[in-house]
């Protein structure tokens, strides 16, 4: 990778990958945890998210509990391969300027 | 855009930020229910022992059963929702059945004289067990260890003996039933 993939170097969508790729594979996350997490408004923070749904990296699931609504967040395949790579390429920069 | 090296250590550590808090608050949650499940034990078992005191071995053994059964169950169940089994969560059982053998042999070996020695041992084990588990997984855990073995030690020393069974079911049991719905919090 020669460029950072600009879906995920931004402050808020990397905080939200990495919040997801912390939990097993299939695993999803409720909206408010992610949104301490991120420490980003609602309004924000659910941007990111349709971003990220968008390019097929995470996947979103709205139900019902106790007749309120809840929205829960997972990590697609997709997205946790594109994550994994991102993370190859700052390590990769680090590398080469110790080296 | 080529980013320094600086800039990527710097994004590294802010994704590893995140990762750690999300880790932590996933555990608090997987635990929750466990904790909550012994918490019940704590308080029938005690109540149970403070009531019926003759009755008190057969009491625990139904009650620890319980809740090992309980625990895979509770575990078997967050499996069956789509997700693959956590990180952490499943050495919580784990954890139990160290404790418990711990105790069981504890017991064997050194045989308390009185019976308020056993039922506060167990309970200063697990609080101790706790803030074990705190120093990896995150500050609630020991903070509910904390409350543990003091509430433990306090009633001890200061709560009359015929009352302690009660004490320990009611203030033992009760603590860490509140520590797992704290935990369910954010």
């Amino acid at each position: 990778m020669e460029q950072p993939d600009p879906l995920i170097h931004q402050p808020v969508r990397l905080k939200i990958m990495a919040a997801l790729k912390a939990l097993p594979a299939g695993e999803p996350i409720e909206f408010v945890r992610l949104k301490a997490i991120v420490g980003a408004t609602e309004g924000n923070l659910g941007a990111h998210i349709t971003t990220l749904e968008e390019a097929g990296y995470v996947a979103v699931e709205k139900d019902f509990v106790a007749k309120r609504p809840r929205t829960r967040v997972m990590l697609s395949k997709q997205g946790r391969r594109a994550y994994d790579d991102y993370l190859d390429y700052l390590r990769e920069i680090i590398a080469l300027s110790e080296s | 855009m080529t980013l320094s090296s600086e800039e990527a250590a710097k994004t590294l550590s802010q994704a590893e930020d995140a990762r750690k808090r999300s880790a932590e608050l996933y555990f608090y949650h997987r635990s929750s229910p466990h904790l909550i499940l012994w918490g019940t034990i704590w308080v029938i078992g005690y109540g149970g022992t403070g009531l019926f005191p003759a009755y008190s071995g057969y009491l625990w053994d139904a009650l620890v059963l319980i809740g090992v059964a309980s625990g895979v169950v509770i575990g078997r169940c967050r499996s069956g929702q789509g997700s693959t089994a956590g990180p952490r969560a499943w050495r919580l059982a784990a954890l139990a059945a160290i404790i418990i053998f711990f105790v069981s042999a504890t017991y064997r070996i050194m045989q308390p004289h009185y019976s308020l020695q056993f039922c506060a041992y167990p309970a200063l084990i697990t609080g101790s067990a706790y803030m074990a588990v705190g120093l990896w997984s995150g500050l609630r855990y020991v903070v509910a260890g904390v409350a543990v073995v003091a509430l433990t030690l306090f009633g001890f020393y200061f709560i009359e003996p015929h009352l302690y069974f009660f004490w320990m079911a009611v203030v033992g049991g009760g603590s860490m039933i509140l520590a797992g719905l704290w935990f369910r919090t954010v």
